[in-house]
């Protein structure tokens, strides 16, 4: 209930600037509830002054016709100013969430990005928030019109006819109870059919990403099978949930045609006694077809507010996430590039303790070089020097200041960082090369990638530099990505460099052809290099040997070879058979 | 859209006893006016009796209703769902029979999407036309006829409103749909730079980039929410000129009503009559309206799932086809002049590629990236056809036997291990259904993954989740090249398959596999000299071309590329 209260408050902290729209579109609201209440009172009212033949009084029935046409006119005009305003506000309402989500997702903790789906989280932004803003605002302006619809037909009944108004107090909750039994028997179906559906598309994805594995099995009779089988069992979930839930609407209906007839039956009994007109029953009539409408009206939208709940709950704990740890205000003095680790401690969660009291001190414009098998924290020591997640305890000082205490931003503009998965992003080949420096010219982006040799591939792209790569760079090959990434940073050429496994789905003989151009880039600077294939990492000033989070060696490549432990061992392994 | 129509064709039944339902339902709500009217006429002249019995033929057709219209509830989830499980399972079957070539054209995430909310559109938009199709329109012209059993002049009213409403309804919809496409294009950007934004954290964060992605996605946001609110402004027109085209109507109508009744032509009862079927019209017109944009979006959904179906498997078994291999022969693969190009592609990706292996030799495979090594071994599996020359396996032309045949004969580990949701035990009995514990045990060891399975306290009943996201690279991939020893194939392809592993691990698996007992073929496909250097024969790939073929040695004599390789990864010293 807390979270609930919580929730709304932090909703009302969004539309609060949209008050007065609000207020604005309720009493519209109110404006066209009232003249759809009192159009059948007048048109009673007309039908009363046609009587019988020659007995039709002219004079009374045109001004009530006038004015139900001037009232309709009125009726019109506002519903469709306050579906334009409620269009508005929900549309900015989503526009400001989704711009809170992304201004979040700006400075959430890289951990959090890590250890959560993307999928999730992008569904959160688009889905989440889509089913709020249809589900709520909808919602909310349905059950107000509907709650005063019902308020305002009672009213205008026990004004014309007590009696009646009773017998129909009395009959309508028949059908709230009726339609709240069959939700209630259909809301475990709806959840069972969900889940099961989430288990064939669980294993529809499956089959389908996994395609090249099916069928080098053979596996695709049995994947059918195993698919039929889900298939089937959510077929007969569907088809209960689906028919009992279709079930409110007849049942509702046949239950306002008893209502309506009531109505019929003693109206028309009051009519005969004379303490009813005729028109009065024929209000009455519409009433009775209208009032029960918005008790079903409102027995729907319920579940779709509670759904609506649900997805604006999931969306505020994405936006009330923490952010990531204060950023420092100074900036370096020195862009030498010294970098100390000071007694560091890190671990991605606190049970598996990782980096323990490691201390390294890197002078300016040296290259270490970091090896181990998988999973020793050669990555980890990378996340922790972009300060992409933060030390447990211990410093980290770089051209002599505590990375804590600079800006990220000035800390890593100080780094240039190629990945061993290549991200491009979707848009030209320039607007990728030019991401570290955007007002590099065309002649500077050439010269550097004709420096790692992706000039020639790039050449015999369609549109060469300005060809346009799809989503995660499109057709290009893993290797011809890695090389963009690498010219990326050479264009930026940046005091310090990352280096984390930058060309393993390059071929070695390119590896070869480009290591020129990686010398000419880490010449003079601090470099850090991760690699497994140890020939890209012999010519390091220190080789770091890592092992579980611990460095077991460290010295030059002929150090280690001739201190023959773990570093030998691996090397040699490389030419064994 | 016909080919997803014809699933309904098994349901015929419910197809047409639901809409014949609905209408009988219908056509009872149309006797209501004319009962309130007799009540009116004659039962206020005649007396209380005449007006309960009018009330209790109202409850005989309220309850009548309820029956009609509860079977056709009945039948028309029935048939949308129905129609929707078999549409599922056949479009799974088809998608199953795609080669590579169709897979990579379509795309994986399409092929999910279609399979999954697309079809439930299609049963959701079934459900709704069976249930309203057939009732909203025969309310609207019912009461129109209804009003002309009642009185033709009063009834031309209607004959008026009716077009109109419908020219307001399908306007506004004609104008929307397509905008509604377009809104549906700007919220797939949004989506798109959310992912990227996702996906490319430590890139954008590590050049600092955040602010102009914010802007970026401002841009779009702000985009996508005028788009939006263009096409409310005109949808929002609907309801507000229904409603006051069926009043001003109503009100038309009671001044025509009225005249006729001064004249004496009708009576007050059917001016009543007359009014109620114009109000039944306005609500049956806003579920018609609700209706018809679901149908269109059903019929857009539709129209995809067609294209999938029209999509033909391209690697077909021919016709006679056998299942036998001479495992004997002395050739196992041979290529003559064989040209490769992807669908959709001008360039050839292999160029005139001859060779031949013999039966039981290790065949190394070495090239730059892109250079056609994954493409020539996917055609050994026949996963794409050759555009040119000839391919024999076993001394027969690939399309001689079935493809089942075929690929029960050959074991691939590919580049990327893909495992699947269940047990490390189910993943590796893949590759053989009826493998015994003895056979899973020597699968393990051979491919160096018995170590980590046995660190596992489930051991091979250990849990593999979706795409085996709890396990490691390497794991990952030893999983996978034990799922392809299990099979016992006289041919076995290691597509790159040990990246992943450290070195020494991978030279024990290629030990374990130049050791196994059955002498098969095998190919290695690497980037590393080490992985074939030791290989009975080493192919050189260059730009889809084989620029070298022979053993290290030779090839350190003959190949200026495969020597450059070499020294690339060796640094020039001599091995």
């Amino acid at each position: 209930m807390n979270t609930k209260k919580q929730t709304f408050k932090r909703l009302f902290s969004i539309i609060g600037k949209y008050k007065a729209m609000l207020a604005l579109t309720i009493l519209l609201a109110m404006v066209f509830v009232v003249i759809s209440l009192y159009i059948p009172v007048l048109i009673g009212d007309a039908v009363d002054t046609i009587v019988s033949a020659d007995n039709v009084k002219f004079d009374a029935l045109v001004p009530i016709l006038v004015k139900i046409a001037i009232i309709v006119l009125l009726g019109g005009i506002s519903q469709w100013i306050m579906s334009i305003i409620n269009n508005y506000i929900t549309y900015n309402t989503v526009r400001d969430i989704r711009k809170l989500c992304f201004d979040k997702l700006m400075k959430l903790p890289i951990k959090y990005i890590d250890s959560n789906a993307h999928g999730g989280i992008v569904s959160r932004i688009i889905t989440d928030v889509d089913t709020f803003a249809d589900g709520l605002l909808m919602g909310v302006t349905q059950v107000f019109t509907g709650i005063a619809t019902i308020i305002g037909t009672l009213i205008f009944m026990a004004l014309m006819n007590p009696v009646i108004t009773v017998a129909v107090i009395v009959l309508t909750p028949v059908s709230l109870f009726a339609a709240k039994f069959i939700s209630g028997r259909t809301y475990k179906l709806f959840k069972n059919q969900s889940e099961k559906r989430a288990e064939q598309t669980a294993l529809t994805e499956e089959m389908i990403t996994n395609q090249k594995t099916v069928k080098a099995f053979n596996y695709e009779d049995k994947a059918i099978v195993e698919f039929d089988n889900i298939n089937n069992s959510l077929g007969k979930i569907s088809l209960k949930a689906i028919f009992y839930s279709s079930l409110t609407n007849p049942v509702t209906r046949f239950v306002n045609s008893m209502v309506y007839m009531v109505v019929a039956l003693i109206g028309a009994i009051f009519v005969l006694k004379g303490s009813l007109t005729v028109g009065m029953l024929v209000s009455f009539l519409s009433y009775a077809n209208q009032y029960t409408k918005p008790f079903n009206e409102i027995s729907g939208v319920i579940t779709e507010l509670q759904n609506a709940i649900a997805c604006l709950e999931r969306v505020f704990s994405l936006i009330y996430e923490d952010e990531y740890s204060e950023d420092g205000k100074a900036s370096f003095n020195d862009h030498s590039g010294t970098v100390e680790f000071k007694n560091v401690h890190f671990s991605y969660s606190p049970d598996k303790p990782l980096i323990e009291d490691f201390s390294l001190k890197v002078k300016a414009g040296e290259t270490i070089a970091i090896v181990g098998p998988t999973g020793c924290g050669k990555t980890t020591l990378i996340n922790i020097l972009m300060r992409f997640y933060d030390v447990k305890s211990g410093e980290i000082i770089i051209n002599g200041k505590n990375i804590k205490d600079v800006t990220r931003e000035e800390l890593r503009s100080n780094f240039g960082m190629v990945l061993q998965e290549t991200w491009l992003k979707s848009g030209t080949v320039l607007e990728n090369l030019t991401l570290g420096v955007k007002n590099a010219t065309e002649e500077q982006v050439i010269e550097a990638a004709k420096m790692t040799r992706a000039h020639s591939f790039i050449k015999r792209l369609p549109n060469g530099y300005n060809t346009i790569l799809g989503e995660s760079g499109g057709s290009l090959s893993e290797g011809q990505k890695q090389l963009l990434c690498i010219t990326r940073v050479m264009v930026m050429n940046p005091p310090m460099l990352i280096l984390d496994e930058a060309t393993s789905s390059i071929d070695t003989r390119t590896e070869l052809k480009i290591s020129k151009a990686f010398d000419l880039l880490m010449k003079g600077k601090t470099s850090f290099v991760v690699a497994h294939r140890l020939s890209t990492i012999k010519d390091a000033d220190r080789i770091l040997v890592m092992k579980d989070g611990n460095v077991i060696e460290i010295g030059n490549h002929n150090d280690l070879i001739s201190k023959k432990g773990f570093y030998y061992n691996l090397y040699k392994s490389q030419f064994e058979v | 859209m016909k080919k997803v129509l014809i699933y309904l064709k098994k349901y015929i039944k419910e197809t047409i006893f639901a809409p014949l339902l609905k209408m009988s339902e219908a056509l009872l709500e149309l006797f209501v006016p004319i009962i309130i009217a007799n009540i009116v006429d004659i039962g206020i002249g005649s007396g209380t009796d005449y007006i309960v019995k009018q009330c209790l033929i109202l409850f005989a057709l309220g309850l009548f209703g309820l029956l009609f219209s509860v079977s056709a509830q009945y039948m028309s989830a029935r048939a949308a769902v129905g129609m929707a499980t078999d549409l599922k399972s056949d479009l799974f079957r088809h998608i199953q029979k795609f080669s590579y070539a169709e897979h990579e054209k379509i795309g994986a995430s399409t092929l999910i999407t279609r399979m999954t909310s697309d079809i439930n559109q299609v049963q959701s938009g079934v459900n709704l036309t069976l249930r309203l199709f057939l009732r909203s329109p025969f309310i609207v012209f019912g009461s129109m006829i209804m009003a002309f059993t009642l009185d033709v002049k009063s009834a031309l009213v209607f004959v008026v409103t009716i077009p109109l409403l419908s020219v307001v309804v399908f306007t506004v919809m004609a104008v929307t749909i397509p905008k509604y496409r377009n809104v549906q294009e700007k919220l797939d950007s949004l989506m798109l730079t959310t992912r990227e934004n996702l996906s490319g954290v430590r890139v954008i964060r590590a050049f600092c980039k955040e602010k102009d992605e914010t802007e970026i996605f401002n841009d779009k946001n702000i985009v996508l929410n005028i788009a939006q609110r263009a096409v409310a402004r005109i949808s929002s027109l609907t309801n507000p000129m229904t409603f006051v085209i069926v009043n001003i109507s109503a009100v038309v109508l009671i001044w025509v009503g009225a005249i006729r009744v001064d004249n004496g032509d009708i009576s007050q009862g059917t001016v009543i009559a007359l009014y109620n079927y114009m109000a039944q019209i306005l609500v049956e017109l806003i579920k018609l309206a609700n209706l018809i944009v679901s149908i269109t979006k059903s019929i857009a959904s539709a129209g995809r799932i067609s294209k999938v179906f029209d999509v033909e498997d391209s690697v077909l078994d021919s016709l006679d086809a056998k299942d036998y291999f001479d495992l004997n022969s002395e050739i196992a693969v041979e290529f003559k002049n064989v040209s490769f190009r992807y669908p959709d592609s001008t360039e050839n990706s292999l160029e005139n590629i001859s060779f031949a292996v013999k039966n039981g030799e290790t065949i190394g495979i070495i090239g730059g990236t892109g250079s056609g090594k994954t493409t020539l071994v996917n055609l050994i599996s026949r996963f794409y056809d050759i555009t040119d020359g000839e391919l024999n396996i076993f001394e027969k032309p690939i399309n001689s036997v079935t493809e089942k045949f075929l690929r029960d004969n050959i074991a691939i580990v590919p580049q990327k291990a893909e495992l699947f949701k269940g047990t490390i035990r189910d993943n590796i009995k893949m590759g053989k259904i009826n493998a015994t514990e003895e056979e899973l045990s020597v699968a393990l060891k051979l491919s160096q993954a018995e170590e980590f399975v046995m660190k596992k306290d489930e051991g091979l009943d250990c849990k593999v989740e979706q795409y085996g996201k709890n396990l490691s690279g390497g794991q990952k991939q030893r999983i996978a090249i034990a799922r392809a020893l299990i099979k016992k194939a006289p041919v076995i392809i290691l597509d790159d398959s040990a990246s992943a592993l450290d070195l020494a691990t991978d030279a024990k698996l290629r030990k374990a596999i130049k050791e196994l007992p059955d002498n098969p073929t095998v190919f290695i496909v690497s980037q590393r000299v080490s992985a074939v250097m030791n290989s009975d024969k080493i192919l050189v790939l260059d730009d889809g071309e084989l620029v070298g073929i022979g053993t290290h040695e030779e090839l350190q004599n003959t190949s200026d590329i495969y020597k450059e390789i070499c020294s690339s990864q060796f640094g020039g010293e001599e091995r």
